[in-house]
């Protein structure tokens, strides 16, 4: 035991300013969120107001969660937990992966293996450690709504509600560790199964109950699969309730000594999912950049396509789910359309929009990984080899940038496509599906500036381009999802470049908008291609 | 565009300064079309950024650099066209397999000789269709040491590449060297692997905190080396420490041990022959000597 707390200690070193960052982002957007609320939607009947609406609109309750009664905390917990609680169980499983399958590809864990602790000392520091964070992250979150002037039981339940959820993500992130043989497959795995268990929620909330009054929901029964939805079932600022937050985090007990018990019995380095034998020669396009960037994106590519066909999925299946809850209420049509940007909007037209936003920021992100990767490739010492080729840099460069172009298209239009199946299936033929489409890839352009721009940090200030491409695209999506709430001035809020491609079908297609961004996105890519010669290669 | 008679490499002064450290500091390196040159320093003293600035992967902080004639960090397209790299800690795509990684390599440097291929994976006993993930350090080295002799180039840069390979498979990379050296290839061979270096190379530059400290063939080196003499007897200590190039004389129980220069021998051999001799052991000149001389205290003591 006093081996796993030094592991604990010397993992939590390691983690010395990268947990701090997560921690505070998170406690630090609970309290801007909380605030801004207390603010804008000062009076109860505003409040009223917008949970009414919320409380029939699937679209909301899929993206935002349960509303939970009119109070100003209660509000706050409604717009921001269902997010606040995907970051939490992100920062959980990058923690455990990192100390935990990423060492062993990498060899490190050998070397801690080869001293006097017990085989699954490790692994017990650093669910230890997963643990601690996730205490401190709750108390973070919990004093962030406690200084917004948030009532004391609600604001410690709800900081309790986003750190059980991180809690159970510590576990379940442990055990997809001894299922894949490879540090990025297991990030990607585990990211994968925080990503689901938003969308179970989503999916439970969105076939929720509404309550009379219409001020709370009681979501349906997918969001029991869900430890978000678990987590929400605290109902922190109604009838603050621990007993959901106690079996999410028994839950995890149970399953960290069951991975515990499996860690200590199988052999360093081995998996479930083993690594198989593979091709002798290198196939048709194994000798090229090109050829190389695609083999190197494809599972990643893959990844982000699932997420953005399920998500594609439900903006056109829950369609007729929308279009049946207002129906005859010729009252909330109105308010929603009063409240909605596009006043004229048809409810449905609303939902998918929002959802093809979201798409348009999982095609981002799908670029702007691809980007990355050469960074990697520099750090790790494979640039070096590969680049002693007669090949220039500049087509190093252009080959992936031409990938991760292509990869956003890609997810844009599997998205779209997606939405226009589902829309077809689910029997409704308004919007016509070639349109969901298209207001997919209207997306292509914004997230092509994201790409470009990581190209010129990574071209210009290579060490800062992972923190700096991540950190402008988690920007972008808090402008999208949280700007209007803030009343941010228009100028910040333009900056994202999410602001200027239509959001279709609410919105006609803007030609001159997506001409102009992909004017950007080209004029970055050539920045970045002409200052990649310019620099030294990191060794 | 460049005659028989031009350098392959020719570096100047050469200078490199990461921040505050100065990795190189006046570097001078030439290295003759068709040699096998042996790049001998410590860790830390350079010999990879060297390797890096030739390659034109970064640019050097003041200096002047040629390979083939051409400045690597403007022209390294055509200066890579005939160049075979294999850096010193080979990292490599975890997802792909070795014969994959061959193929890479290769086929952007225009496509391997499939009849060099098939041998060498034979000979260095090297398993292609494994991920790379699944390697040690000696199976990723022989897989950069196969792309890199797999397609014949005109000049062959390796950085310490015997480092992770077992003795048997060092016999293999040696037979390689030669292979490319009869075929009229240049090598430049970094290393701090003396015997390696004293079997393989015509000439060496040494180098020590990023300048060369002596350059030269193995025999003109040999003159600055030392043998060593450890002799049980009479041997008088004053009457050594006398001769010219007699240095470092110390008594050691019945034994008196030294370094003469192997140029002269002949009045130490007196000497110690006067005194009377029960035992005597000398040590060859090696490498080492050199080396240590190099890397020990600057006052001449090699011991």
């Amino acid at each position: 035991m006093p081996g796993v707390v030094r592991l604990a200690l010397a993992q939590a070193r390691r983690d010395r300013v990268l947990l701090p960052v997560w921690i505070l982002g998170i406690a630090l957007l609970g309290f801007v969120t909380a605030t801004a609320v207390a603010t804008e939607f000062d009076a109860e009947s505003e409040r009223a107001a917008i949970i009414g609406v919320a409380a029939v609109s699937p679209a909301f309750l899929f993206l935002r969660g349960l509303p939970d009664g009119t109070g100003i905390g209660a509000v706050v917990f409604f717009q921001g937990y269902a997010f606040t609680a995907v970051l939490a169980g992100l920062m959980s499983t990058f923690l455990v992966i990192r100390h935990t399958r990423a060492d062993e590809e990498l060899g490190r864990e050998e070397i801690i293996g080869s001293l006097p602790v017990p085989r699954a000392a490790p692994l017990a520091a650093t669910l230890l450690l997963g643990a601690a964070a996730n205490l401190v992250l709750a108390a973070s979150v919990a004093a962030g709504f406690a200084a917004s002037g948030l009532p004391g039981t609600g604001a410690v339940t709800a900081g309790g509600a986003v750190g059980a959820v991180g809690v159970f993500f510590v576990a379940v992130a442990a055990a997809v560790a001894q299922v894949m043989p490879s540090g990025r497959s297991a990030n990607g795995a585990a990211a994968g199964l925080v990503g689901a268990a938003y969308l179970l929620r989503g999916i439970g909330d969105a076939f929720g109950s509404p309550s009379a009054d219409l001020t709370q929901v009681t979501s349906g029964w997918a969001s029991l699969f869900s430890p978000i939805g678990w987590g929400q079932r605290s109902r922190p600022f109604s009838d603050a309730d621990p007993v959901p937050l106690l079996v999410l985090t028994g839950a995890a007990a149970v399953v960290a000594v069951a991975v515990l018990v499996v860690r200590s019995r199988r052999d360093l380095g081995g998996s479930l999912l083993p690594e198989r034998a593979g091709r002798e020669r290198a196939g048709a396009g194994g000798t090229s950049f090109l050829g190389l960037a695609w083999r190197l994106q494809l599972p990643t590519l893959i990844g982000w396509c699932v997420g953005a066909a399920v998500l594609g999925a439900l903006a056109g299946g829950l369609g007729p789910v929308v279009t049946d809850a207002v129906v005859g209420n010729e009252s909330l049509k109105e308010l929603i359309g009063r409240l909605v940007p596009g006043s004229r909007a048809e409810i449905i037209d609303v939902f998918t929009a929002a959802l093809l936003g979201i798409a348009g920021v999982f095609a981002a992100a799908a670029g702007v990984q691809a980007v990355l990767r050469l960074r990697a490739e520099e750090v790790e010492g494979r640039a070096e080899l590969l680049l002693a080729v007669p090949r220039s840099r500049a087509r190093w460069l252009g080959a992936n940038l031409v990938l991760a172009a292509a990869s956003v298209t890609v997810v844009a239009a599997v998205a779209g496509t997606a939405a226009a199946v589902g829309l077809s299936l689910s029997g409704t033929g308004n919007p016509p599906g070639a349109l969901l489409i298209g207001a997919a890839l209207a997306h292509v352009p914004a997230a092509a500036v994201f790409l470009s721009a990581t190209a010129v940090v990574f071209a210009a200030a290579p060490r800062l381009c992972i923190p700096v491409g991540w950190g402008l695209l988690a920007g972008g999506l808090i402008l999208g999802q949280f700007g209007e709430l803030l009343r941010l001035p228009s100028w910040v809020q333009d900056l994202s470049p999410f602001r200027h491609s239509a959001a279709m079908p609410v919105e006609p297609f803007d030609p001159a908008a997506a001409l102009a961004l992909t004017a950007v996105a080209l004029l970055g890519a050539g920045i970045a291609v002409y200052l990649i010669r310019r620099r030294d290669l990191a060794a | 565009m460049t005659s028989a008679a031009d350098p392959v490499i020719k570096a100047t002064m050469l200078a490199k300064t990461f921040g505050a450290t100065r990795a190189l500091d006046g570097l001078d390196l030439n290295v003759a079309a068709g040699e096998v040159h042996g790049f001998l320093g410590p860790n830390g003293a350079g010999k990879s950024t060297t390797l890096r600035v030739l390659l034109g992967l970064i640019r050097p902080t003041s200096g002047v650099v040629r390979v083939f004639g051409l400045d690597p960090w403007r022209d390294p397209v055509n200066v890579h066209r005939d160049v075979a790299y294999v850096p010193g800690d080979v990292s490599l795509w975890p997802n792909l397999t070795g014969g994959e990684v061959i193929d890479l390599l290769t086929g952007l440097r225009g496509g391997a000789d499939e009849r060099l291929r098939r041998t060498l994976i034979e000979d260095f006993d090297f398993d292609p269709k494994r991920k790379a993930r699944a390697y040690s350090k000696g199976n990723r080295q022989k897989a950069a040491l196969i792309a890199a002799f797999a397609r014949p180039a005109r000049l062959y840069l390796l950085d310490e590449p015997s480092a992770g390979l077992d003795p048997v498979m060092d016999t293999v990379f040696r037979s390689q060297i030669r292979r490319v050296r009869d075929d009229g290839a240049t090598v430049l061979l970094s290393s701090h692997i003396l015997s390696e270096v004293e079997q393989l190379c015509d000439r060496v530059t040494i180098i020590r905190s990023g300048r060369a400290v002596e350059t030269g063939s193995l025999a003109e080196l040999r003159h600055l080396r030392r043998t060593h003499f450890r002799v049980e007897g009479g041997a008088d200590p004053v009457r050594l420490a006398a001769i010219p190039g007699v240095q470092g004389v110390r008594a050691n129980g019945t034994a008196v041990e030294f370094d003469a220069d192997a140029a002269d021998l002949a009045p130490v051999l007196a000497a110690v022959a006067a005194g009377g001799v029960s035992g005597l052991t000398v040590s060859p000149p090696s490498l080492e000597s050199l080396f240590l001389r190099h890397y020990s205290d600057r006052n001449g003591q090699a011991r």
